[in-house]
Formats: structure tokens, C-alpha cells, sequence
């Protein structure tokens, strides 16, 4: 079994094919399941050092003024930090899509506490699609925590640094997302680590052994 | 029963497992005794037929995505508070909570084949933990002695409702009182005392206010009451009955009878006003009551005083 | 009968697993395009009896490709190939002219399915 960290350009590919599929059955779920039609783009996959995953992440939300991310962990044998970034006002917008603002009255205190929660309910099944077709597709059963929004209206994000292990590489899944009947896009990142790989390498290899 | 059956019995929270027809299939001791619904009765049958009131979309669509994604759902007590609607449990009897609080979790049960066949829910009482977080919001927004709403949340409350008032162009109204001579209740009878005359003067004027108006005490012996909704004439009707009831209202402390007089500033927005200065303005209506003689009200709405007291003109 | 079939996918895996579910012994003639500009062309020069097409591809979509070659061909027999089942976007491929949709990724049975079905309608 080949225990390098390192992922090939074809394995790269194998992983790009894997994420398209889980992505657009993600995407068709969600609507038909769920009720929530949301365009999930094309995920774009980078491969960097977890040194420098900070820096990536203030690189890429530099151009958003106020945002929320939303953070859940996941782990099985594909296992990481899932983070989805929201535009600031998002959370008003999703409880309108979700139509369950009936549920509370709205005084000032507990708009706040709805708004939260929805981004939060939202990021959560979100996250537990595309992670989970991903999953499923590698024969895999992943675990996750309690998503929590780690930040919310900052221009500038600080990363916690305890992250990853430094000398680890990240595998970074992005992709955009983007509810039309609603003015919410974001990103959503998946984030794994060297710990992954190995295992990820072998489930890209049993995958593929189909298809020789 | 095997080691699990036996840890599914006698955990201190509630373990239920459905089947994809949302039919109980496992009611562990602690929902039964919360419920008072024994396994046996509920075991096989559909979960809305005991508990219809679970049955809402948001239930639904955190269900159906454990059911395709094989994620988890959390339930948290800040936004549903419970979901199942049982009496707060043991001795803890919440003054705040009519039912107790829960924080629950939903996660996906598979077959040897890794198929998802059904959910487990997992029910938490959370409310002592719900109960010392509202005691702390509360703390955070409300003075401790009077019990009134403190100057921090009065800052909030009145852009917000500054905001709503250039937005809208609804009315709103802003009174400024404090306690005439407030000093001398402390010099004469001690500080005690001053806190009780203090306590009985927010109480009553509390009393004397609408659900949607705000009572702040924003200094020492200084109280303001934000009326939205309200407009000036209404609010000068408002204050004046304010000075007559504590004019007229005797505090006993240790066998002493205190009595105190308040003046009273009285503004609303005109243009080009901002939240602070209406704030300065009412501030200085009660500075020209004090002035002009006490125990009297005193509007502004440009820069001149627009009409003293009802009663006090002199 | 089948003999030429068209393979448009921008990713090499997935050509790649498309291929490998379909049989070996019939012989077939496989073609292969990266965007759905460059199946287009392919389309015109080769004429192939069936036609595999993926939704997602750079320079020009699977459901524009589609679409451009129903108006060449009205008798093209086009698979699309998707991981996107939603019922709103198999009634708009159908509508463009798609003769059938499979789900990614790609099994044994769904592909010899399809291509039984497509031999059907050569007859």
C-alpha cells in the first residue's frame, strides 16, 4: 500500500471526478428531499500546506466585507473541517427560503438567535450532503460534530492556528454555492489533513478498481 | 439484555430509535418516565401519534437529511426549546420555564450494509443550563436593584428604536426624570433607605407604564422611560400622571415615612435629530424642571422649552 | 447497429469509467471530446450512432451541446451522462432532445441498459 502523503495528478483527478458526482446528487437532494434548491458549482481541489491555510482563507475572503462561516468537524476514514462562508445578511434571507419565521416572535433578541440557528441548521444539512454523498461514494461512514458559526460580521479572519498540524498538507474542496430563489452565495471548503490521505488514497484506488 | 440494552435503559437522558416510517422502534426508561408513555404502548406505533406537535417542517427537513445524507441534526434549546413537551424534571422546579428544556440530537442507524434503516434521538434536559443563561442575559440588561432595564440596554433600545422611527415615521417619545432632593433622603435616613425610595419610585412608575414601553434606570437617582409608538402630547399626559402618583406616594423604611417629588424632561424626534441628540434635549427639559422649581414637567422640542407642567404653572 | 460512439466529458476519469462499463466484444469505435465545443465538431465529422454527454464542461455545456446537435441532427441519439438527477433538469434535457439520461457514476447495468435501449431505436 503506498503510505506517501503525496497525491498524484491522477489521483487528483479520480477525486475531481468523485467530488462532481457527490456534488450534483448533494444538489438534487437537497431539492428534492429537502425543499432546498441550491446550485452547488464545479469544487475547485487544492492541495497546500496547513501552514499556509491562514493566509489562504484571508486571501479568499478579503473581497467580503461581513461575513458568517459556519464550522463543523467530520471524520470517518474522510475526515476534516468543513467551513461555509456566508455573506453577512444571509441568515435573514434563509429563514424567508426556509419559511419558518412563524415559529418566533420577533423581538430584537431572538431575531438574532434565528438568524444564527438557521445558518447554522442550514451549513449543517449543507455540509452533511456534500460530505456525506462524498462518503458514500468512497464507502465510507463519517461522524460529525455540533456545527457552531465561528465568526460572524468580521471583515478580517483570523484562522485559529491549531487547526492542523503544521506539517501537514490540506486538501482544499471548494466550491460556490448559490440559493437563486434567495441572494445567498458563499463558499463552501472542506479541509482534510496528511491523516486522511493514506486513507484517501486507498479508498480513490478501490473506487477506480471498478472501473479497470 | 446485552451491555448496550442494559446502557440504553439506564442513561440519564432519552434514546429513541424510529424506523424510516417514523414508527418508535426503541423508548428508552427515561422517555417513558418523562412521558409517561411506557415502551410497551409506544413501541411500533407512528412518533406523531403520541407527540403531534414534533410533526413541523423543520422537524421534517433535519429528519428527511439524516435519512439521505446520514448526517447528524441538532436541535438546540436556544432556537426550538424542547421538543418534546414534558414538565421540567425532579426538584428543579424552573420559575422560567413552564416545560423543561432540551437539547436534542438526531443521527442515522445502518444495517451491516451500511444502509440507513432508521434515526436515533437523543433528548437532554437542559434546563438548568437554560435557566442560568437567562439569568445572565438578564443580569447583563437589567439594574439589580430596581429591577428595571439598565442604561447599557438603553443605549441599544433607543437607536433601535430611533431607527424605526426615521425608517417608519412612527412616533416615539422620550421622558427624563429623577428624584428631587434625592441627596438628602441619603443624609437623613442612610443609604438603605435611599435604596428603598428608590425601589418603591421604579416600581411604581413600572407599574404605571404599557407592556411596550421601556423603563431604564440610567443614573443614580436618574430614570428614563422610552415610549414608542407615543407622541408628545401623549407623553406629557404620561409624565404628569408620574409626578402626581409619587408625589402623592409615602415610602416606610424602619418605622420613617419618606416622601419625594420628581421632576420630569420630556422630548420627541424632530428633524435633523439623531438618538443622542433627543437624549440632550430631554436631558435638558428635566434640567429646566429642576431649574424652574422641581416637582414639575418640562417639554422641548426645538431648542425653548415648549410648555411647563400642567398644574405648576406659576 | 452500433459502431461509433461519441465520448463528450471534460474529465479523463470519467471517460475513463464510462468506457470500462461498456462491453468489450462488441467492438465498438470510441470518440472522444473534452468540451462540449470540441463534441460538437466531433459530432459533424464523425457521425456516431450514439452519443454519451456530460452536463458539466467548460467552453460549452452538456445541455447547449445537446441542443446543437439535435438542430444538426434530429435523429442524434444522445445519452446524457449526470450526476444532477433533480426532475427540473432531466425535463429540460429531455425537452433539448436528450433520448436518455443515466446517473453517474456509471455501473455495468445502467450503461448495457442504455446502449440495448439506443440499439432499440436504431432498428
Amino acid at each position: 500500500m503506498d503510505t506517501s502523503t503525496h497525491i498524484s495528478e491522477e489521483e487528483k483527478d479520480i477525486l475531481q471526478e468523485i467530488m462532481n458526482i457527490a456534488f450534483g446528487k448533494a444538489a438534487a437532494d437537497l431539492a428534492e428531499v429537502i425543499n432546498i434548491f441550491v446550485v452547488l458549482s464545479v469544487p475547485d481541489i487544492k492541495i497546500i500546506k496547513a501552514v499556509d491555510l491562514p493566509n489562504y482563507i484571508r486571501t479568499e475572503f478579503c473581497e467580503f466585507s461581513n461575513i458568517s462561516i459556519v464550522e463543523q468537524n467530520f471524520w470517518g476514514g474522510f475526515k476534516g473541517n468543513a467551513l461555509l462562508v456566508f455573506q453577512a445578511d444571509a441568515g435573514k434571507e434563509l429563514i424567508a427560503l426556509l419559511g419558518d419565521s412563524g415559529e418566533l416572535t420577533h423581538e430584537s433578541e431572538f431575531s438574532d438567535i434565528l438568524e444564527n440557528e438557521t445558518l447554522i441548521e442550514v451549513g449543517n444539512i449543507l455540509i452533511g450532503a456534500c460530505v456525506g454523498k462524498v462518503a458514500e461514494l468512497l464507502q465510507d461512514v463519517v461522524t460529525y460534530s455540533p456545527p457552531r458559526i465561528i465568526f460572524e460580521d468580521h471583515s478580517s479572519v483570523s484562522m485559529p492556528k491549531t487547526l492542523f498540524d503544521p506539517s501537514n498538507s490540506a486538501i482544499i474542496l471548494k466550491t460556490v454555492f448559490s440559493f437563486n430563489e434567495r441572494n445567498v452565495n458563499g463558499f463552501l471548503f472542506l479541509i482534510t489533513s496528511d491523516n486522511s490521505v493514506v486513507w484517501l488514497k486507498k479508498a480513490l484506488a478501490d473506487f477506480m478498481e471498478k472501473y479497470e | 439484555m446485552n451491555e448496550f440494552s442494559q446502557i440504553f435503559e439506564t442513561v440519564n437522558f432519552g434514546l429513541i430509535i424510529l424506523n424510516t416510517e417514523l414508527k418508535v422502534t426503541h423508548w428508552n426508561h427515561w422517555m417513558a418516565r418523562q412521558s409517561g408513555i411506557d415502551a410497551k404502548q409506544i413501541t411500533g406505533a407512528p412518533l406523531f401519534d403520541f407527540f403531534p406537535e414534533i410533526n413541523t417542517p423543520r422537524f421534517l427537513r433535519n429528519l428527511n437529511s439524516v435519512l439521505s445524507f446520514g448526517n447528524f441534526s441538532f436541535f438546540s434549546q436556544k432556537l426550538h426549546r424542547f421538543l418534546f413537551p414534558f414538565k421540567p424534571a425532579g426538584s428543579f422546579k424552573s420559575t422560567i420555564f413552564e416545560y423543561m428544556q432540551q437539547s436534542c440530537t438526531m443521527g442515522p442507524i445502518r444495517d451491516d450494509d451500511n444502509q440507513i434503516t432508521g434515526v436515533f434521538l437523543i433528548v437532554q434536559d437542559v434546563t438548568e443550563l437554560a435557566s442560568y443563561e437567562q439569568k445572565l442575559m438578564e443580569m447583563n440588561i437589567k439594574d439589580g436593584l430596581t429591577g428595571v432595564y439598565n442604561r447599557r440596554f438603553f443605549q441599544t433600545r433607543l437607536n433601535e428604536e430611533f431607527q424605526r422611527h426615521k425608517r417608519y415615521g412612527s412616533k416615539l417619545s422620550l421622558i427624563m426624570f429623577d428624584i428631587d432632593f434625592f441627596k438628602k433622603v441619603n443624609d437623613c435616613h442612610g443609604h438603605q433607605c435611599g435604596d428603598a425610595v428608590l425601589q418603591a419610585v421604579a416600581s411604581k412608575i413600572a407599574s404605571s407604564i404599557r407592556q411596550t414601553d421601556f423603563l431604564v434606570r440610567y443614573g443614580g437617582e436618574e430614570f428614563c422611560c422610552l415610549l414608542p409608538q407615543t407622541g408628545l402630547a401623549d407623553a406629557l399626559l404620561l409624565a404628569e400622571r408620574f409626578r402626581k402618583i409619587i408625589e402623592a406616594q409615602v415610602t416606610t423604611y424602619q418605622q420613617n415615612d419618606v416622601k419625594v417629588t420628581i421632576s420630569l424632561g420630556v422630548s420627541a424626534p424632530t428633524i435633523g435629530d439623531s438618538a443622542e441628540s433627543l437624549l440632550k434635549r430631554t436631558d435638558e427639559a428635566l434640567y429646566q424642571a429642576k431649574n424652574s422649581g422641581r416637582n414639575r414637567v418640562v417639554s422641548m422640542l426645538t431648542g425653548h422649552i415648549e410648555q411647563t407642567g400642567l398644574d405648576n404653572i406659576t | 447497429m452500433i459502431n461509433v460512439i461519441l465520448i463528450v466529458d471534460d474529465s479523463p476519469v470519467s471517460r475513463k469509467m464510462l468506457k470500462s462499463c461498456i462491453p468489450k466484444d462488441q467492438e465498438y469505435v470510441f470518440h472522444e471530446a473534452g468540451d462540449g465545443l470540441a463534441g460538437l465538431e466531433l459530432y459533424r465529422k464523425i457521425q456516431p450512432d450514439v452519443t454519451f454527454m456530460d452536463l458539466t464542461m467548460p467552453v460549452m455545456d452538456g445541455a447547449t451541446a445537446l441542443d446543437e446537435i439535435i438542430k444538426y441532427d434530429k435523429h442524434a441519439l444522445v445519452i446524457v451522462l449526470t450526476a444532477d438527477v433533480q426532475v427540473k433538469s432531466l425535463a429540460k434535457v429531455t425537452e433539448l432532445g436528450a433520448f436518455l439520461v443515466v446517473r453517474k457514476p456509471p455501473s455495468k447495468e445502467s450503461i448495457q441498459d442504455a446502449l440495448s435501449k439506443a440499439e432499440e431505436k436504431l432498428r
